[in-house]
Order: structure tokens, then sequence, then C-alpha cells
């Protein structure tokens, strides 16, 4: 068969990119405290466990403010950035363009490691706002790259057009603009939220004595009794955060097709 | 007959200049544009007449000179507050809104009911030949009709001017065409005055009252489509609109603006003022011809006026309606171009074969 080979290095590739994550929830739903085949049985223990654990409420709330927190802060931020990106010419837009970018491309530690030295420089308490900063400057890039997609997308003399019938830069953003890239808007958000959600590192490092629910699950990985417990809290983020994903790129490819316009790729 | 006075200004430009930091891009344009009138500006990408149209429209800051529109300087007007709307060369139709919620944009902030505006569009739509087509999708329109939902938009608040930024360049020829008729009529019908943005020279004549022909950031010649098709005022001019043959000519006397001229390969002629819009001056000059000026004699035929010439074609190009020939006439340095309007009975000429041209001194122009 022609292609043979191929095929089964795609599914080798496949089976070593997700074999793990399907092994969540199998551990997740297994009766048994030890993470080993064979499979003890199936049972709802772990999850019903999650519910009477304050400490993990508690980080879950951390975790939800702070992604809320991120997914807006970053998503405004980045509006500015790629309407002034697709829009203006200025002197060192490459540059500054770069510079916003490069969080992508960083070492999460290395930037997680400055921010707590510039935190205890500046004496300033570690708290929930400081991951709210950390990861807004983690999520900016990508909602950059989402929103430049938006606006570049978006015929310039549209807004143009509107001011010519009379409607004054506000009113323009507010009736063409905005609902053009909604879609963008909606994505970015639901990306920077869920990359938020996900974050550990610079969550690890800037959390203090308020963890967020990575850093809680990392606390608990001490206690091998409660890996099940860890296993199911995971299968739900995996869960949640593939759900969000998916809603973004069906907001993202409405976008296109409702403006008319060619997909030009995505995330998903 | 024609009413002789001009209409008064609804445009007046005084000495408009524009920098992009050091690129001078206008450089001292001025004009009367008159109401009610088809005006365009015409030129190469580059010359600056978007620009111009853009300034107008308030969409660009001038750098110096004032754009009296309707008796108010607009000098700090923004587009939002000028009795302007504008055609875009992408069209600009919203394509989250409906075809009818396109045309009624610009009455949102009009007095109107909502039963005016529901008529209004209506009637917009329907001058544009769209009537039924108010609950389309925009974005689901065809060139054509994107165009139209354009001029309906923008006609719909019966603005002092309406300015059209390359509107048929997006468009294949044969709708091209035909929207420029439909455009003349449109006109026509709503009497407002259209500022026309085109590269199109045969655009531009076809469609315009007064052309204003743009090079470099400068209005190289204002005058309706036959002027300037017959005595464009300099060889750009003459070059840029239609085809025009130069000849070598040697201008031997000047008396009350007429000129004596020895024209090569053709001859004496004697030529009036108009026909030297740049003045003329004793010494070498150049004289322009358009192709079909030039006639070529068959056999029985006999040249008006006696005034002929002897050549040989050089090359035959045919177009089905016209032939082209490329005909070095004896004693000229340069080959000129003739057409030929292909008739039953007339044979199309061979390269190789030799012409008996004859030719009409009154189209000449002088060139300096």
């Amino acid at each position: 068969m022609r292609g043979g080979g191929l095929k089964v290095y795609a599914i080798l590739y496949l089976a070593f990119l997700y074999a793990p994550i399907v092994l969540l929830p199998l551990f997740a739903f297994n009766d048994g405290t030890v993470i080993a085949f064979p499979l003890q049985g199936f049972t709802l223990e772990w999850f019903a466990a999650l519910l009477d654990t304050p400490a993990l409420h508690e980080a879950t709330l951390n975790s939800l403010i702070i992604a809320v927190s991120v997914a807006i802060l970053a998503t405004s931020l980045g509006l500015f950035a790629a309407r002034a990106a697709t829009r203006y010419k200025f002197p060192g837009k490459p540059g500054i363009l770069g510079f916003i970018m490069l969080p992508l491309v960083l070492p999460e530690v290395i930037v997680a490691i400055s921010l707590l030295a510039v935190l205890m420089q500046l004496g300033l308490d570690s708290g929930l706002w400081t991951i709210i900063l950390g990861h807004s400057l983690l999520c900016m890039p990508f909602s950059i790259a989402i929103l430049q997609g938006s606006f570049a997308n978006m015929d310039q003399s549209l807004e143009e057009a509107a001011i010519d019938l009379g409607e004054t830069p506000l009113s323009t953003f507010r009736l063409v603009t905005f609902p053009l890239v909604l879609p963008g808007i909606i994505a970015s958000l639901l990306i920077c939220f869920t990359i938020s959600l996900d974050e550990f590192i610079i969550a690890f490092f800037l959390s203090g004595n308020e963890p967020t629910l990575p850093v809680y699950l990392w606390g608990q990985l001490r206690f091998p009794a409660r890996l099940p417990v860890v296993m199911a809290l995971g299968t739900i983020l995996v869960t949640l955060s593939v759900l969000l994903l998916v809603v973004a790129e069906f907001f993202r490819r409405r976008g296109l097709k409702r403006a008319g316009l060619e997909d030009t790729g995505g995330f998903l | 007959m024609k009413d002789t006075t001009p209409p008064p200004a609804i445009i007046t430009l005084d000495d408009v200049h524009k920098y992009y930091g050091d690129y001078h891009a206008l450089r001292g344009i001025s004009a009367e544009i008159r109401q009610g009138e088809f005006f365009s500006l015409l030129g190469p990408s580059g010359c600056g007449k978007t620009t111009l149209l853009r300034a107008i429209a308030g969409f660009e800051d001038i750098s110096s000179g004032h754009i009296q529109l309707n008796g108010r300087n607009m000098e700090g007007v923004p587009p939002n507050k000028r009795p302007t709307n504008m055609v875009f060369q992408s069209y600009a139709i919203f394509p989250h809104l409906s075809v009818a919620q396109n045309v009624a944009f610009g009455l949102r902030r009009t007095s109107m009911s909502g039963d005016e505006k529901k008529r209004a569009v209506a009637e917009a739509l329907e001058m544009v030949g769209l009537k039924d087509y108010g609950r389309r999708a925009a974005h689901a329109l065809s060139g054509g009709q994107r165009q139209r939902v354009a001029l309906a938009r923008a006609l719909i608040l019966k603005p002092k001017v309406l300015l059209l930024d390359e509107p048929l360049s997006a468009l294949d020829k044969k709708m091209r065409e035909q929207m420029q008729v439909e455009l003349i009529k449109l006109q026509r019908e709503v009497g407002i005055t259209f500022i026309l943005v085109t590269h199109d020279q045969e655009e531009a004549l076809v469609m315009s009252d007064r052309i204003a022909v743009m090079f470099e950031g400068e209005i190289a010649q204002l005058d309706d489509p036959e002027l300037l098709y017959r005595r464009p005022n300099s060889r750009r001019v003459a070059e840029f609109i239609g085809m025009m043959n130069f000849l070598p000519a040697d201008v031997i006397s000047v008396s009350d603006g007429r000129a004596e001229v020895e024209v090569a390969g053709l001859g004496r002629a004697e030529l009036d003022a108009a026909q030297c819009p740049g003045g003329a001056i004793v010494g070498a000059a150049r004289i322009g011809l358009r192709p079909e000026s030039l006639t070529i004699l068959f056999e029985g035929q006999s040249p008006e006026g006696g005034r002929s010439a002897e050549g040989v074609v050089e090359e035959v190009v045919y177009y089905g309606d016209m032939t082209y020939y490329d005909v070095l006439i004896d004693g000229a340095p340069n080959k000129v171009s003739v057409s030929m309007r292909n008739m039953p009975g007339r044979r199309v000429l061979e390269r190789g074969a030799p012409a008996h041209l004859a030719w009409d001194p009154r189209a000449m122009v002088l060139f300096s």
C-alpha cells in the first residue's frame, strides 16, 4: 500500500501526543489509589473528593478571577496594539511589535524570575494582581496575533465610509469596527482565558500564598494518595481547555464567513 | 443652444499644497468645479489625483492653500461634517449589514422617521436598479451590484458633491462600459456635482463635462473632453490622452499668433492661435497629429485642398472596425500611425505597400 509508512508514522505521532492525556481520565475514574494497570474498577470517588476540598475551591476561584481579568486586560491592550499595527505607520514599528511578541519565545521561567525580582526590588507583595500582570504579558502576543488578523481582514475604507456618511470616529468604532472584529475579540478572550487558566510557571513564582489551580495541583503531587484526585481535576481542566479552544475557533470562522473572507488558517 | 454662462462654482481650490514629509504630493492646485458638472481628475498613478479627492472629502489635511465647498472654507471641517459623500475604490460596503442597512447607514443622524427612511432607501435602491435587493446580505453581491449599493448609499444623503475614487477599475470591460453610461444618466438625473478620479483617459473622455489632467501634483490642463483631445497644451497631455503622432517641424514665421510651419515629410502648413496652445516661437518645434487626421487615399481618391504625401506601410494592425497602419512618410524621420475605418469594398493594405496619404492642417497642434 502506498503511503503505508507515513500512515504508521502519523498514528505513532498522535499516540505519543495524546496517549498520556487519555491516561488522565482513565485513572481519574479508576477505583484505586495507585496509578498503575490493571484498572481496578469504575468510581466517581475522586471527583467527589474534589467537592469537599476547600483549598481546591479557593485555588479554583483564584484561577478564575485571574483568567477572566487576564482575558479582558490582554484583549483590550491587544485591541489597541493590533489596530495601531495594521492602520498606522510610525517610527520603530517593527521593533516595537517585535518586543511585544517576544514573550512568545522567551523562556517562561526567565520571565517569571525577572518579574519576581522586580516585585521584590519594588518591595511589593505578590498576589493575584501580580499573576494577572504576568499572565497578561504572556497572553498579549496571542491576543495581538488574533486581532491583527481581524483588522488586516477588514478593509480600511469601511471606517472611512462610516465617517464619510456622518458618523464620528467613536460611533464608527461601535457601528463598524467593533462588529467586524468582534469574532476576533471573542476568540482572543477565550484563548487568553485558557492560557492563563493552565499557566503554571509564572503563577508558581508570583502566587505567594494564593495558589492558582495548577499551582495547587503541583502541591498535591507530593501526596501519592492524592494522585487520583489530581487526575480527576486534570481531566476537568483538559476538557474545559479543549472546549474553550473549539468555541474560540468557531467564532473566528464564523467571523470570516460573515465578512465573506477566505480562511487563511487559525489555531484549529 | 447651450447656455454660455457657466454655472457657479461649488468647489474652489486655491493654491492647494500637500506634503507627506518631504514628498510634495500636491503642488499648488487651483481650480473651480462648477455646480452640477461631471468633473474628472485624470492622471497616471501617483499624480496626486486621489490625494486631491481625499483632501476635498476631508480625509487628508492640506499643508497650505484653501478648499472652499459651497461657499464655506473647509479648513478644520472633518469628513463627517462636509457636504460630500464618497464612493470608494473598494466600494466599502459594510459586510455585516444587509443591502438596505448599508444604504440607510447615512440616515442614522438625520431627523427622518422610520417610514421616511424606508421610503428613501427604496427610492435610492430603485434609482440604481436594485429594487428588490434590500434584504440581501451585502457580502453576497457581485462587483457591479456592490458598486450600485455604494452609489445609493452615498446619494441618499443628497450631498452637494459626490466623490468617486476609481469606481469602475475593479469591474470587467463590459460591466465598466455599462456602468459608465449608467453613471452619466444618474448624474444628469440627480443633478449633483460628480468628481471622478480615474487613470483611464477613455473613461474620462466618455463621462466628463470637464477634465483636469494631472501630472506630479499639478494640473497640466483643465478643459472639456473635446478641447483636451483636439488641443492638448503639451506633448505630455497629448501622449496621455489618446494616441498622437509627432513630427519635427520648423516654425518659419509667427504673426498675430498664427504660425507658418514646415513639417518634415508633410510640407508647409499655416496654424492659427488655437492650434498653438503652448504658444509659438520661431525655430525648431514639433507637430502633433492624431491617427484619424491622416488618411490613406485609395485609387481614384484625391486629397481635399491637394495636401498629400507619399510613404510606405511598415506595420498593419487589424481591429475589425478599424485598421491601424504605421506609415513611414518620405522625408520624415519617424513613423506615424494612421487609423482607417474599414468599409465594404475597401481593402486592407499589406506591409510594404506604398501609401498615398492626405492630411488636414486644421488638425495639427504645435508643441514647442
